[in-house]
């Protein structure tokens, strides 16, 4: 299991790509926390994440702000693949939904930082942003994941 | 609205066909169902064909048609449908829309699919959705489900993976079934894991195969069909992807579960038989529960007290489900029609349920958020 890292400040000079742009400030800056970057509806509170340019519920009465998610959440499910995903993550994986209560709302992001089997529902982990995996040139590509909260 | 009748049908084996084409495997279930019909090509009005993969598998699009078009069927609308696991029972719904409608009074539906895959290897599809390139797969969701049900409701890997052995039992009584042998509790418990609690054999096999039905209104229906079985309710909904929501049971499918007992004028006390989507052991004792066949949680005493086997008071899955039956994506929601269609015909051989009069299906297709693209619920009547 690999540690989670700051990917400013890698010792290698190995190339590293966000899993997809405009989930989270990469490579973050010096000293600050990683922040998955979401918004919310003025008018009903919702939070989205990624963001969204609608408001599902409110539509056009609806204004959207951006806002960064909560570092902290709570586990609400989990499993552990034993079978490497399509898309090359090496297996045993953990994974699942992590509610985030500060902004009401669950996203799915994979574990780390602990052995994939001690992971369960209820279990409060914070973000971090780790090599989800390295593609056929080595490239590392990153994304977020959560981690037991220390 | 016109009512809409089901006077044909036919299938492939379900199974490997590594030398087949999906046009040959179509043209196999389209001529078997106009045979059953006993009509020819000409009385055909309009074509729908599901396939969710073939753009992805093969490389090929227009697979409607190519099916069609092998069976001499051509110069009508023919439209091709993609939904994902319920591809081929959304084109059942354009089909029944169209003679409903009184658009066509014949109408031919297929769902056709290549889908096996190497060995150990999953279906690479949803490569560009964010859950898929951060590791979620379609055994690690409804792995995520099922500890959820087990957690909120103490449901056991027993209870779960009897659903596997339930159904492959109904197999080996399907000649059309992918897996023609039975397995024990201990068989589907020591498999290999695949996404904890769900090992390899309580997920349903990727499949090639295909499966065709052909409707038409009542008029035409009484001058062709000895026994005609009507199509009661058609319905089609997709999900609020709302990702706050309890993942133990789907609102999707009960939503559809309401408008189509509503359309139907029936509730699910009033079914006989039942096929449901058990592409993961899971998924069946959800949709029990959803569709209201059980109350909520109690989807692993059906499988306990026998409630859903061939002869208890509601068999669910009799064809052997998507378990053991195989699963081509796009073919297996037509394929539901057509076992129900023989249940009611008396026809369905050593798995026949006893006098059945109603049956429904119910697919559902696609994983976006923790929610559901579209489920499809069809009830059908033997009138």
């Amino acid at each position: 299991m690999s540690e989670a890292i700051n990917p400013s400040q890698s010792s290698e000079n190995q190339i590293r790509i966000p899993v997809q742009e405009g989930l989270f400030d990469f490579p973050p800056d010096e000293g600050q926390h990683p922040a998955l970057l979401a918004n919310s509806c003025r008018h009903c509170g919702k939070c989205f994440f990624p963001k969204r340019t609608f408001c599902p519920d409110c539509f056009e009465q609806g204004e959207l702000e951006d806002i960064v998610l909560d570092r902290k959440g709570v586990i609400y499910a989990v499993t552990v693949v034993h079978l490497s995903s399509p898309s090359g993550i090496k297996a045993p994986y953990a994974y699942g939904y992590v509610n985030i209560p500060a902004n009401k709302i669950r996203i799915l992001a994979p574990f780390t930082g602990a052995s994939p089997n001690s992971f369960h529902a209820g279990m409060e982990v914070e973000l971090v942003l780790d090599t989800i995996r390295t593609d056929s040139k080595g490239q590392h590509i990153i994304g977020y994941k959560f981690k037991p909260l220390s | 609205m016109r009512d809409v009748y089901i006077i044909g049908a036919g299938m492939t084996q379900f199974g490997k066909h590594p030398q087949r084409s999906l046009r040959d495997l179509g043209r196999e279930a389209c001529h078997q169902a106009l045979r059953d019909a006993g009509i020819s090509p000409g009385d055909i009005q309009a074509g729908y064909c599901g396939n969710a993969l073939g753009s992805v598998i093969q490389g090929e699009t227009g697979v409607g048609q190519n099916v069609f078009w092998e069976i001499g069927i051509n110069q009508i609308p023919i439209v091709n449908i993609e939904n994902a696991c319920a591809s081929g029972s959304t084109a059942l719904r354009e089909g029944w829309m169209a003679v409903a409608g009184g658009f066509c009074d014949v109408v031919m539906v297929v769902g056709v699919e290549k889908a096996v895959m190497p060995k150990g290897t999953m279906l690479d599809v949803g490569a560009a959705e964010l859950d898929t390139k951060l590791g979620d797969v379609f055994p690690g969701y409804f792995a995520l489900v099922a500890q959820k049900h087990m957690e909120l409701y103490g449901t056991t890997r027993q209870q779960i993976a009897g659903v596997s052995v339930k159904n492959h039992f109904n197999g080996t009584l399907n000649p059309y079934a992918q897996f023609q042998k039975l397995f024990s509790l201990e068989d589907v418990l020591n498999s290999p894991m695949v996404a904890d609690p769900l090992t390899l054999y309580s997920c349903c096999p990727n499949s090639d195969g295909a499966a065709a039905v052909i409707l038409c209104s009542g008029r035409k229906a009484r001058q062709l069909a000895a026994l005609p079985v009507r199509i009661a309710a058609s319905v089609l909904t997709t999900g609020t992807y709302d990702n706050q929501q309890d993942i133990t049971a789907w609102e999707v499918e009960k939503l559809a579960a309401v408008t189509a007992y509503q359309s139907a004028a029936l509730g699910p006390e009033d079914l006989d038989m039942v096929e449901v989507h058990d592409a993961f052991t899971i998924c069946e004792i959800i949709h029990c529960e959803d569709l209201g066949l059980c109350a909520p949680g109690d989807g692993g005493r059906l499988i306990d007290e026998g409630i859903t086997e061939l002869g208890g008071r509601i068999p669910v899955n009799s064809s052997g489900g998507l378990l053991s039956k195989g699963h081509p994506v796009g073919a297996s929601g037509v394929a539901q029609v057509v076992e129900i269609l023989w249940q009611l015909r008396g026809a369905a051989g050593k798995r026949q349920v006893a006098n059945p009069r109603v049956g429904l299906a119910q697919i559902m297709g696609g994983s976006k958020e923790g929610d559901t693209r579209a489920c499809t619920i069809h009830i059908l009547i033997k009138e």
